[in-house]
């Protein structure tokens, strides 16, 4: 078995001391790893992510996740996507962690990293929408802009947080194909939020159930 | 009994009641009575006869006194009304410029989203001061530094114009959806970068609605900013309504103003209309070929 990418030990999770969501978590995730992490609303499925991603230190206990530029990467409920500007906009936005000082200043990336975006919306499909903004693409088209997106930024752990909620089977179907290539190919670790266990069970290796404050491994 | 039962019932007649109370308890500490209206409109008869009919030659003769030298052939174009709006003009361009350039990245730090609160805290203290006084004190103490002219009418508006712009460009930036800046946060990006590339382009439309506003706002100021010597339209209208008393030439000019303000105003509007759906009045995605990150002819390679 590989080093684990991301490492919670005997963590509290929330949002005040005292009035945790979630306690006692002990969690190793490795890369290439596919979770899927179900439970009702509300119950602390998204305050985890964003625990890992960063955004919220924990209430105690220790996380470790890698900590350099562009090893996280994070898809919010709602995307994060800038909508006033275009795919291909969205999808440099990647690359940005990873690009040269200067590069970033002066808003002119490098022939490779420009190259590493086109591969990126091609293999999403959407080379044909790389100058429609955002606010004109589908709920799936925009899903596809997000996985593009950390496509470019290659990090070492995804959070997608409820990437595949509103979408018809069909397009969510796709959207997990993508999803397993990037554990597959780039050998990146996903953590996935989703409301369906039926369909975590199909493309996940392994479920989390979020069930009051505790987290069970659930067998698929 | 029943009268207090009935306002329990109505407790607007007595919000009104107290809101009228007030007024004319004011009106008479501040000594607005009728008396004195009347001998205003004494006064206004006498200074209507004066500016009627208004004198137009304001706009097309030669004016041997302007502030600034005018080397234009045509006697129009160096008329006091057209100098002086070109020369207004001119002054709130350039103030909107500096104001701008300087207020964006004032603007980043004052934002509690994008900066730590300490910073964001300075930086709001700085803006609010400098909103403290309006351009005109702004225009006096300059005039006072550099002498009459325009450029105290430049620096007095652009410092008016970051303390404003700023205020209202970071509002625009905390009203941004949180989704885009924190993928931008765990992916390790600098604050710079942060502002730059995720929060800046969500707020552009906003941003740029508010700049052209400044710069009409500009426009009608840079008319009031004259009154104290720091050039344009104003001074001019200074000099008619004071020194020469030619109050027939300052209405003219006034009308002036005014039909540049409505033609400058309507640009404004048909150019902000272009940022923004007509159906669905969301901003729409204009800015996009800006940061050259993809163009179409990376696109058609």
């Amino acid at each position: 078995m590989p080093e684990p990418i991301v490492s919670i030990r005997e963590a509290e999770i929330g949002f005040e001391r005292g009035n945790p969501l979630l306690v006692d978590v002990d969690l190793e995730v490795h890369p290439g790893e596919i979770i899927g992490i179900i439970g009702r609303s509300g119950i602390g499925k998204s305050t985890l992510l964003r625990t890992i991603a960063g955004l919220l230190p924990p209430l105690s206990g220790h996380i470790d996740v890698p900590t350099g530029r562009g090893d996280v990467g994070y898809i919010p409920q709602r995307l994060g996507l800038v909508n006033h500007k275009n795919v291909g906009y969205n999808v440099m936005m990647g690359a940005l962690p990873r690009a040269p000082f200067w590069q970033t200043l002066f808003s002119l990336p490098g022939f490779e990293l420009r190259q590493s975006a086109r591969e990126a919306i091609d293999a999403v499909g959407l080379s044909d929408k790389v100058l429609d903004s955002i606010s004109q693409l589908s709920g799936g088209q925009q899903q596809r802009v997000a996985i593009a997106r950390s496509m470019v930024q290659k990090p070492a752990i995804l959070l997608a947080d409820e990437c595949l909620g509103e979408l018809d089977s069909e397009t969510a179907k796709e959207i997990i194909e993508l999803i397993q290539n990037l554990a597959k190919e780039e050998n990146i670790a996903i953590m996935v939020v989703d409301h369906n266990p039926v369909r975590v069970a199909t493309f996940c290796d392994r479920v989390l159930h979020v069930k009051g404050t505790q987290i069970e491994e659930v067998v698929v | 009994m029943k009268i207090l039962q009935h306002l329990k019932k109505r407790p607007s007649i007595v919000v009104y009641s107290i809101i009228i109370l007030l007024a004319i308890t004011i009106s008479n500490k501040l000594g607005l009575t009728i008396e004195n209206l009347d001998q205003a409109w004494g006064n206004a008869g006498v200074l209507w006869s004066e500016m009627f009919p208004p004198d137009f030659s304001v706009v097309t003769d030669r004016a041997s006194w302007t502030q600034t030298e005018c080397t234009w052939e045509a006697d129009w174009a160096c008329s006091a009304a057209i100098h002086g709006l070109s020369e207004t003009i001119q002054i709130a361009f350039l103030a909107t410029l500096f104001g701008m350039l300087l207020s964006l990245p004032l603007s980043m730090m004052a934002a509690h989203n994008l900066s730590p609160i300490w910073l964001s805290t300075i930086t709001r203290n700085f803006l609010a001061g400098l909103r403290v006084l309006p351009s005109l004190v702004w225009a006096l103490i300059f005039v006072i530094m550099f002498g009459p002219g325009p450029l105290a009418g430049v620096l007095a508006m652009t410092l008016y114009t970051i303390g404003y712009l700023g205020k209202l460009q970071y509002e625009a930036l905390e009203g941004v959806s949180r989704h885009p800046l924190e993928a931008a946060r765990a992916m390790g990006l600098p604050r710079w970068q942060i502002a730059r590339y995720f929060a800046l382009p969500e707020a552009s439309n906003s941003i740029l609605s508010q700049i052209l506003f400044m710069f009409e706002y500009n426009i009608r100021h840079g008319s009031v900013i004259g009154l104290v010597g720091a050039g344009g339209i104003g001074w001019y209208l200074n000099n008619y309504l004071g020194v020469f008393s030619r109050y027939d030439r300052a209405l003219a000019l006034i009308i002036v103003i005014y039909v540049a303000v409505v033609i400058i105003d309507q640009i404004s509007l048909s150019i902000r209309h272009r940022f923004m759906d007509s159906e669905t009045h969301a901003p729409r995605a204009r800015w996009r070929e800006i940061i050259p990150f993809f163009n179409k002819r990376e696109v058609q390679k």
